[in-house]
């Protein structure tokens, strides 16, 4: 998976890189609009990161130049919470927005699911562990036995065990398996986990479900029992 | 160029009497012209009634030469006057004679002039025929007088009066700018006033009652728009405060954590637990600064951009399934009673609510019920979550929907909740056209927003 990251601001490119790169991605990084928009025309990539305010060359002009040679899926980035940005960003051809300050693991999301769109069907059984799923009969088994799992528990596993080893923050699993794309004040993504966690994990061995402090949850087999709750 | 008030009023105070005396002086320069041309032509007359017996007694030659002799008196005595007798014989004339030129501008009968060698001005003529008698044939008597003390007169008058036309309006002007001045004095003490306004002194106000009726209704008007904004301000000033407040925890977090695990060798364990926590903490500052951005966009007067038709309750029962887990935890029910259809953008809509009912359900009793009701008002739809609860005092209540406002000023339960929720509600309602409610009574509370329809 290649990604180019057009961003001028030193820090922020550089966290990025390192953190795409850790994630499997290979990293390309243009410091202005220009060198982006020469590298995004001259190479391939998989999905663009694009910062809206580069010296120079703003990224409308960088998304212009690409859109009409290319349909390369791009993530604009905006520090301007402003719907002119966002409509007009979109307008011209990105695929997905995401408003400074925004978390890393947010833009993980993001470019996942912006790759994904071209990678084909899914598997619709999913086995991690003993923990073993049917997407399409919605039902979830662990160590041969059925669990009895709410519609939305069964979403929250699901969205979880479809990004197995992902870390996802809560606003993903709110945007997942809610619809609910807002920041709330609620806790009801810690409640659900909570829920799920007693029918999952309580009465079974390994540990699943972890909690990541600070960044989200993510269901994986880990060796040595962490840092969950 | 830009021109003070008092500047352009005396310019049009010059203008204006400078037209109106221009036009006096016109037309009295036209009648005194006229007047002028009377009287001479008067004196020509007279003069040539006087003459006309000379020449009409006298028929001889003889009898010619006294003619000639009182002409020439009448001549010397009054150099202003010229004397013609014309006629076919050579013996009964007077007078230098005339070239073809100078006498056709004398004429035949009549008035006339003519000019003169050694004149400055023409002379006016007067002509008539005098009747042959004895030995004198018919000849013509011509009576000429010297126009220029006319001349003289009517130059110096309209000297005169082209002077005082150009002395009146730059005494015009400066006594139109003295006047303006004057007039314009309330304008300097009201300019005075509110150079002394300043953010150190927010509550003062220009003074009114000294000030002429045109100004002061100017000045009240000023007034009004210094009370809102220093309503603005306070607002402003308290929400800075209030910023700072919220943000420092977090940061004073931040920084105390980082310069605690720093200060020793640590395990990687330990590190990773503090980065976690800084985590948590930069998370909420996160969600804090995007909340203002989005409370920002509310205040520039942004509107909701991508309404679509939807119906209400269902909107409502979204916002309702989001929390159900929360609910069901604090062990309350939820009712949606009413239903009506309106253009919204549904994302906020659903934000707006999902924030009343967790107000909503942080407040209610355990076991009891949270009632939303839509409700269909002429122009408006009316949203409100009503929990039972144990009330909020009345001067909560309005400042509910205020930023950072917490009806415990404790601030406890502050790391869930920062207090942006119910601003959100407000600022959601305003894209929408709507305003927000809340009321109290021991028993329930209601709060919530309007949202403008079709």
């Amino acid at each position: 998976m290649k990604v180019l990251i057009v961003e001028d601001e030193p820090k922020t490119a550089d966290y990025l890189e390192r953190g795409l790169r850790e994630q499997g991605y290979v990293v390309d990084v243009a410091r202005d609009g220009l060198d982006g928009k020469h590298m995004a025309l001259e190479y391939e990539y998989d999905v663009i990161v694009l910062d809206v305010m580069l010296p120079g060359t703003d990224g409308f002009t960088v998304l212009h130049a690409l859109r009409e040679q290319r349909q390369t899926p791009v993530i604009m980035l905006t520090a301007r919470d402003r719907v002119d940005d966002r409509v007009r960003g979109l307008r011209e051809g990105a695929d997905d927005y995401l408003v400074k300050p925004f978390s890393f693991l947010e833009l993980v999301a993001r470019l996942q699911a912006l790759t994904r769109r071209s990678r084909g069907q899914e598997a619709m059984q999913l086995r991690i562990a003993d923990l073993q799923i049917d997407l399409l009969a919605r039902k979830a088994w662990r160590n041969g036995q059925r669990l009895d799992l709410t519609a939305k528990e069964f979403a929250l596993l699901a969205a979880l065990a479809r990004r197995k080893g992902e870390i996802l923050s809560k606003t993903t699993i709110a945007e997942l398996v809610w619809d609910v794309n807002f920041d709330s004040d609620t806790n009801v993504v810690e409640v659900a986990v909570k829920r799920l966690r007693s029918k999952l994990d309580d009465p079974f061995k390994p540990t699943l479900l972890h909690t990541v402090r600070g960044m989200g949850y993510v269901l994986e087999v880990r060796d040595e029992q962490g840092e969950d709750a | 160029m830009k021109l003070s008030i008092s500047k352009r009023l005396a310019a049009m105070f010059a203008v204006a009497s400078f037209v109106v005396l221009s036009v006096l002086g016109v037309a009295m320069h036209g009648l005194l012209k006229r007047e002028l041309e009377r009287h001479q032509s008067n004196e020509l007359q007279a003069r040539w009634t006087m003459y006309r017996p000379m020449v009409m007694r006298n028929d001889d030659a003889v009898h010619w030469a006294i003619v000639r002799t009182k002409f020439d008196n009448s001549i010397s005595e009054n150099n202003r006057v010229s004397l013609w007798v014309q006629g076919p014989d050579s013996h009964f004339r007077y007078g230098s004679p005339l070239t073809e030129e100078q006498q056709r501008s004398i004429g035949t009968h009549g008035f006339g002039q003519v000019l003169l060698p050694g004149h400055e001005a023409p002379l006016k003529t007067y002509s008539a025929d005098v009747e042959a008698r004895g030995e004198r044939p018919r000849v013509r008597l011509t009576v000429g007088i010297d126009s220029t003390p006319f001349v003289e007169t009517l130059h110096a008058f309209t000297v005169g009066l082209v002077a005082l036309t150009i002395v009146g309006a730059l005494g015009a002007a400066g006594l139109g700018y003295y006047i303006a001045r004057v007039g314009l004095r309330p304008l300097d003490q009201l300019s005075g006033e509110a150079r002394g306004l300043s953010p150190g002194h927010l509550s003062r106000r220009l003074q009114t009652d000294t000030l002429a009726p045109e100004l002061s209704e100017l000045a009240e008007s000023f007034n009004g728009a210094l009370s809102r904004l220093e309503t603005a301000y306070q607002q402003l000033e308290a929400f800075n405060a209030d910023v700072a407040h919220e943000l420092r925890t977090p940061l004073g977090n931040l920084i105390g954590q980082t310069q605690v695990t720093l200060s020793r060798e640590r395990s990687v364990t330990e590190l990773k637990e503090a980065l976690h926590s800084n985590l948590e903490d930069l998370e909420r500052l996160r969600a804090i600064v995007n909340d203002m951005l989005f409370l920002a966009r509310a205040d520039r007067g942004e509107r909701a951009p991508n309404r679509i038709e939807v119906s209400i309750a269902q909107e409502v029962s979204h916002a309702v399934e989001y929390l159900e887990f929360i609910f069901e935890e604090a062990g309350v029910k939820v009712r949606i009673e009413g239903d009506a259809q309106a253009s919204i953008e549904t994302s906020l809509f659903r934000r707006a609510v999902t924030n009343l009912l967790q107000n909503a359900v942080q407040h209610a009793p355990r076991g009891a019920e949270i009632v939303v009701f839509v409700l269909q008002q002429p122009g408006a739809i009316r949203v409100s979550v009503q929990n039972a609860g144990s009330g909020i005092a009345r001067e909560h209540l309005s400042r509910l929907f205020d930023r950072f406002y917490r009806v415990d000023s404790s601030r406890s339960g502050s790391r869930e909740n920062h207090g942006l929720g119910l601003a959100i509600v407000r600022a959601v309602a305003t894209m929408h056209g709507g305003t927000v409610f809340a009321e109290s009574d021991d028993g329930a509370t209601t709060i919530g927003f309007t949202v403008a329809s079709a």
